[in-house]
């Protein structure tokens, strides 16, 4: 096969990848949205940079199973890479952590402790951002 | 390579990939709103074991469950349980089939969960995951026991509410046994928990504060419909302690101390749990062909 062909075909294969994981099964639920008092709450660990490390652990024990290692979203569950997730306040994925919406899949975890929840916060911040494809 | 073999491997490699921590509530008795994440499999044993009030014989009573998360509102669990009774003998006791099912879908201050359990047991019973109605007088040996079957339907109201750190849960409970007519019984269970942690050390750590749940849990029976009164009642109180050992298994401990003079002196219960997360999906693969 020529260059051009490999090219073409590396292409395709990633283009593919991409697609598969950008995870399409997500779809957002309009109806979920945090309250305006909730949604400008001050995360209290903004600018420590520390505590990153911790907010990785607990997504690895809590989010990637449906969430997926670096956040693309498996199943129906969202890509936090997404633009659409990324744009949204800290009070706002802080609300949503500790809400839930079991009927669209997502646990509720208000029984973490509430700094712990500004920690997953925190380390969803440090997720490569992904352009929308849709 | 036989069929039992393979489902022992796959049962093997899901102990050994999957891995979940979940939010497990220390409490023995008392029914948070927490409920098993949907896919996830949880197998517990957990022992009860007693200091009998006078006239009685100590007693272990031990029981595994195995609880699913049909859907994110739903969660099932079957539970096996049995006894040995200090001078007497060993026997299982029958089996339970609960059901719990979260009513709002997102958090509130109040979150209702409603729950309702077929027991097919007999009256050697001894595991006390709940307490309802009167307490029993006498202890007749487990050789009359065995023989007396309980077919009963309970329900459970849950109310459960996170404040800061802290769980405050209330259960109550109703009992009907199906098999002879005991009128309606009644029961309740108080709880409250927080978690010790505060901010999630990067690291992996197995002693540290974050690992250690506490708390502390009230239950007892509150009569029936044939004599709505809480003479000879059961009453206890519990400390609870919860470790989450590793990302998927937790340990829990709770000794428990009779108020009244019906209720046995003391308690101590002991709990081993492991999550196998993603098991209905890994599941639901292997049985599909997958090679995942």
């Amino acid at each position: 096969m020529k260059a051009a062909g490999w090219t073409i075909f590396v292409g395709l294969f990633l283009g593919a990848a991409l697609l598969m994981a950008q995870n399409l099964g997500y779809r957002q639920d309009p109806g979920w949205k945090a309250p305006a008092k909730a949604a400008a709450r001050k995360n209290p660990l903004a600018g420590r940079s520390d505590v990153i490390a911790g907010g990785k652990k607990l997504f690895e024990q809590h989010c990637i199973e449906c969430h997926g290692h670096s956040g693309q979203g498996l199943g129906h569950a969202a890509d936090l890479q997404l633009p659409v997730v990324q744009r949204q306040s800290d009070g706002t994925l802080f609300w949503k952590i500790t809400t839930g919406n079991a009927r669209h899949g997502m646990p509720t975890f208000s029984g973490l402790p509430e700094l712990q929840r500004w920690q997953l916060v925190m380390f969803l911040r440090t997720l490569p951002a992904r352009k929308a494809s849709r | 390579m036989s069929r039992i073999r393979v489902l022992a491997l796959l049962l093997l490699f899901l102990l050994a990939t999957a891995a979940a921590y979940a939010q497990e509530s220390p409490y023995f008795v008392t029914y948070d709103h927490h409920l098993e994440e949907a896919g996830n499999l949880e197998i517990e044993t957990s022992s009860t074991i007693a200091k009998a009030r006078s006239g009685q014989h100590s007693f272990i009573a031990p029981w595994s469950e195995f609880e699913y998360g049909v859907k994110g509102w739903w969660t099932s669990e079957v539970y096996l349980e049995g006894q040995s009774t200090r001078h007497d003998s060993t026997l299982f006791t029958g089996w339970r089939w609960e059901n719990r099912f979260r009513l709002l879908s997102q958090e509130h201050r109040v979150n209702p969960v409603l729950y309702f359990e077929y027991e097919d047991i007999n009256e050697a019973s001894r595991i006390m995951t709940e307490v309802v109605g009167h307490a029993d007088g006498e202890q007749p040996s487990n050789a009359t026991l065995r023989g007396i079957r309980d077919r009963e339907l309970e329900g459970k109201l849950i109310l459960s509410s996170n404040v800061g750190n802290w769980n405050f849960a209330e259960n109550f409970i109703t009992e009907k046994n199906l098999s002879r007519n005991e009128g309606v019984e009644f029961g309740y269970s108080l709880g409250v928990s927080r978690p010790l942690g505060g901010l999630a050390t990067g690291s992996t750590c197995h002693f540290c504060r974050e690992n250690f749940s506490a708390g502390l849990e009230m239950y007892g029976g509150l009569g029936s419909t044939q004599d709505l009164s809480l003479r000879e009642t059961a009453h206890y109180i519990a400390p609870v302690l919860a470790w989450h050992l590793t990302e998927n298994s937790t340990i829990r401990i709770s000794p428990g101390f009779g108020l009244t003079h019906t209720s046995q002196p003391f308690l101590l219960r002991v709990g081993y749990s492991y999550e196998i997360s993603g098991f209905g999906r890994r599941l639901a693969h292997w049985f599909k062909g997958g090679h995942s």
